[in-house]
């Protein structure tokens, strides 16, 4: 109906419609795919939850995948509610990767009670940093933050395989050193026996107080109080003198920041080292989070759960359907639930279809 | 007027609720063929809400809407467009990048075969439809060049365009100076004799005596009574009906000490909108900018609030607050609560170590919320829900509140009802007794003259007379053409 007025924000109610309608749709379009190979829905539905909630192992990677998508979630929440598209966490991700591999590898003479903060802090600086000149560049001149950090994306691909291939690589290879043993985070089964085998690590516990943290930063302090406020209305708020440019600015860095924590689950929780592609793909993957997420930390922590789940379901599914089923499915949800987000349409600017008052 | 005429709109025991807020309780509206009906209320009284329903925009939780006499079997924005209702709104929908007739047509186009518009066939249509409403828009100018009388003139053209019958808007003269309202109530008779409904929501009681058939009053979401208006009714007695019981007299301004200057302004430049601008204001001071809209008062304002750089020039004062043009946009985050929009840009004042005390900004809302009479007073409501005047309430509250030594206000009392419009002239009375700086900038004249010591005329960028509160419109008005006859006070 085309009776609907604008005139009030989304209510609780249209939220959980929009979230149970995606979920509704992305189950439709699994059973759909899956039927096209000749499998049996049901079956595959079974096989998929068997291999990620069914046993402790399978939980276990489902945390491990979960852990650099709520990272990334964050990253792009943040962004959202400054009103900013944040599309760099993919390159923000990698070049923090790169830089917490190589300042690990040479953390040995330090105990782990220090080593371990100060690399989580270079990861968070390494991912911020690369997201200033888009933010600069936004805060100074306007200039569209997706463009801004689309073009750092792709500089930090062919400038990580540049300085790979430069020597920064180990010999005869496209990774890394190894982290030393100080630098390298604990795995989750170290306290939970019962997770053995699997990858999650304390990335996990980084991960979910980021979560809580930027909820509780975005809502008492009033850094975080003023970016939301710009982002709902940044002419209201640089006539009520809120340095606008300065907040814009500043939550693209920590947006950055977030993402560059990725790295804490891929790289010093799990590999122990960097190589090309490490981490590819949780950048994009946080868009799907944060969208899914509906604004609150619960809900991104759910919403990278749900994502993990798939993304290790596609493997436990592998042998009867290709496992890229299920990037179809994220896009899926990625398009259902951003059709009822306003935040998505005004990040992505209606610029010329404002009345013309 | 004749009763038994078919009701061309009815409305009867109309329901709506936003939330918990109750915006129309019990509402019954007939609009007749042939008439000009004003509909009067305080502000939140639930005019636009009734009206939005009536022209399918809202749905009612409860109520029947009759069209020429048929309940439709279901009515929103686009039933209504096909059974000839529009409505004009306070915001208008308009593209500004387009072209006037691209804006006219849009929706509507004339086509010819695969879907090419037929633009010879679109510029007759157009042509026609402005001819009968007996106005001059050049078809090709960009909408956005338009100024805002013209904007409205072509929402009504739009509307005719679609062949409306029932011609509805909301607050249309708020944003027009007084000629360009008695032009708009021309045009409106026009439609009405000629076989069209045409309500108007307006606060100017002047105008409903002078230009409106029947009028409908509304009070907190009910509407009290319809009667006929009979040419000459006193403003008076249709003033009582509003309120509720007789009006209390304007208590006049008293004089006021003046003391040292507060706001010093030396050649100021912006563009060509601003060509040396100079003038004073001094403490316990009211001063009034008049002039025709676009002659770079709304860049005065602009400039002197930081939302625009000057080119060159001076600017001095102490601490100064502003209150912008269009609340909605410059004054007001919509989507926040009234408690943020209360305390907007201050919150450094209630942080410690970078977190904001809530208890505190709290208090601060709820006294701001009291002091200055917002309503509903619920500090956690968004500013969306609030209507236009109690909006315009916590703009000007929150300058006010902070005690500034220089308050720059654009149209304080526009879109405002008569009660608060009184409460506000008050308030900045009281600000400048208090030893306030104030600039106020207003279309309308006769607030002009009731609040100011003297009146600055802006036209063309500069000021090109400076007169007494004494002087009478016909001397502003020649000011406000560029005419130099006007003397200096």
């Amino acid at each position: 109906m085309t009776s609907v007025a604008p005139t009030e924000g989304p209510s609780r109610r249209t939220e959980v419609l929009a979230v149970t309608s995606a979920l509704l749709v992305a189950w439709i379009a699994f059973a759909l795919l899956v039927w096209i190979y000749g499998e049996s829905p049901l079956l595959m539905g079974r096989l998929l939850l068997d291999g990620t909630w069914g046993t402790a192992y399978g939980a276990g990677q489902v945390l491990f995948k979960a852990t650099p998508l709520l990272c990334t979630g964050v990253a792009v929440e943040v962004g959202l509610r400054a009103g900013l598209f944040n599309i760099g966490a993919e390159g923000q991700l990698a070049v923090a990767s790169v830089a917490v591999a190589v300042v690990g590898a040479h953390v040995g003479p330090l105990p782990s009670i220090v080593a371990l903060p100060l690399l989580v802090l270079v990861a968070m600086a390494a991912g911020g940093a690369w997201a200033v000149l888009p933010a600069l560049l936004r805060a100074r001149f306007g200039a569209h933050e997706v463009i801004g950090t689309i073009m750092m994306n792709r500089i930090a691909d062919a400038g990580i395989g540049a300085l790979l291939g430069g020597g920064l690589a180990v010999a005869g290879s496209v990774r890394t050193a190894n982290l030393a043993p100080s630098g390298e985070l604990p795995r989750l089964d170290a306290v939970l026996p019962a997770l053995h085998g699997s990858a999650a690590s304390f990335a996990l516990v980084l991960a979910v107080l980021l979560a809580f943290a930027s909820e509780w930063a975005l809502r008492r302090t009033r850094v975080g109080r003023e970016l939301v406020l710009v982002g709902k209305n940044p002419i209201a708020c640089a006539a009520a003198r809120i340095p606008v440019p300065a907040r814009l600015a500043l939550a693209l860095t920590l947006s950055g920041a977030c993402a560059g924590l990725a790295s804490a689950g891929t790289v010093l929780g799990y590999k122990g080292y960097y190589e090309m592609g490490l981490g590819a793909g949780a950048g994009f993957g946080g868009l799907a989070v944060a969208l899914l997420g509906r604004g609150s930390a619960v809900g991104l922590v759910l919403a990278a759960l749900f994502f993990g789940t798939l993304q290790q379901g596609g493997l436990a599914i592998n042998a009867h359907v290709p496992r890229e089923v299920m990037d179809v499915l994220v896009g899926v949800v990625i398009l259902a639930v951003s059709l009822g987000d306003a935040r998505v349409r005004r990040a992505a600017g209606r610029a010329s279809l404002v009345a013309a008052t | 007027m004749a009763s038994g005429a078919q009701a061309a709109l009815r409305l009867s025991g109309i329901r709506k609720r936003f939330g918990a807020i109750v915006a129309v309780k019990d509402a019954a509206l007939e609009v007749r063929v042939g008439a000009v009906h004003a509909i009067v209320g305080e502000n939140g009284a639930g005019k636009s809400t009734l009206l939005k329903i009536g022209a399918g925009i809202l749905a009612p939780d409860a109520g029947q809407i009759r069209v020429a006499g048929e309940e439709p079997p279901h009515y929103d924005a686009r039933a209504a467009q096909a059974l000839g209702i529009a409505m004009v709104q306070q915001h208008f929908a308009l593209f500004g990048d387009l072209t006037v007739l691209e804006n006219l047509i849009l929706g509507a186009e004339p086509s010819r075969s695969a879907g090419r518009i037929d633009v010879a066939k679109a510029r007759a249509l157009a042509t026609r439809a402005l001819a009968g409403l007996g106005v001059t828009l050049a078809l090709d100018a960009k909408v956005k060049e338009l100024g805002v009388a013209d904007k409205q003139r072509l929402e009504i053209v739009r509307a005719l365009y679609r062949e409306a019958r029932v011609l509805i808007l909301d607050e249309p003269t708020a944003i027009l100076t007084p000629g360009e309202a008695d032009a708009l109530y021309v045009t409106l008779r026009r439609l009405a004799t000629e076989g069209r409904a045409v309500v108007v929501v307006t606060h100017r009681l002047d105008e409903v005596a002078e230009h409106a058939d029947v009028v409908t009053v509304m009070r907190r979401g009910e509407t009290r009574g319809t009667r006929d208006v009979e040419r000459g009714a006193s403003v008076e007695s249709l003033a009582a009906e509003l309120v509720g019981g007789a009006l209390p007299p304007e208590i006049a301004p008293a004089a006021r000490e003046l003391g040292e200057v507060r706001l010093d302004v030396r050649d100021l430049a912006c563009g060509r909108a601003l060509r040396g601008v100079s003038f004073d204001v001094r403490a316990g001071e009211i001063v009034g900018v008049a002039g025709v809209l676009g002659n770079g008062q709304s860049e005065l304002v602009r400039v002197l609030g930081g939302l625009l750089a000057e080119d060159a020039g001076r600017v001095a004062a102490g601490s100064i607050e502003v209150v912008h043009e269009d609340r909605q946009s410059e004054g007001l985050v919509l989507d926040a609560s009234v408690e943020d929009n209360l305390v907007l840009g201050e919150l450094g004042s209630y942080t410690r170590r970078g977190v904001v005390d809530d208890d505190r900004v709290h208090a601060t809302a709820v006294a701001r919320i009291a002091r200055f009479d917002v309503r509903p007073a619920d500090p956690s409501l968004s500013a969306r829900a609030l209507s236009g005047g109690n909006q315009q309430k916590i703009v000007l509250g929150r300058a006010l509140a902070r005690e500034p030594h220089v308050l720059v206000v654009a149209h304080p009392t526009r879109g405002v009802d008569l009660l608060a419009a009184r409460s506000i002239h008050e308030q900045l009375r009281a600000a400048a007794a208090r030893g306030m700086a104030l600039l106020v900038v207003s279309a309308d004249l006769h607030e002009l003259r009731q609040l100011a010591d003297r009146i600055l005329v802006m036209f063309r960028g500069q000021i090109t007379a400076t007169l007494p509160p004494t002087a009478d419109d016909h001397a502003i008005g020649a000011a406000m053409l560029g005419g130099q006859t006007a003397a200096s006070a």
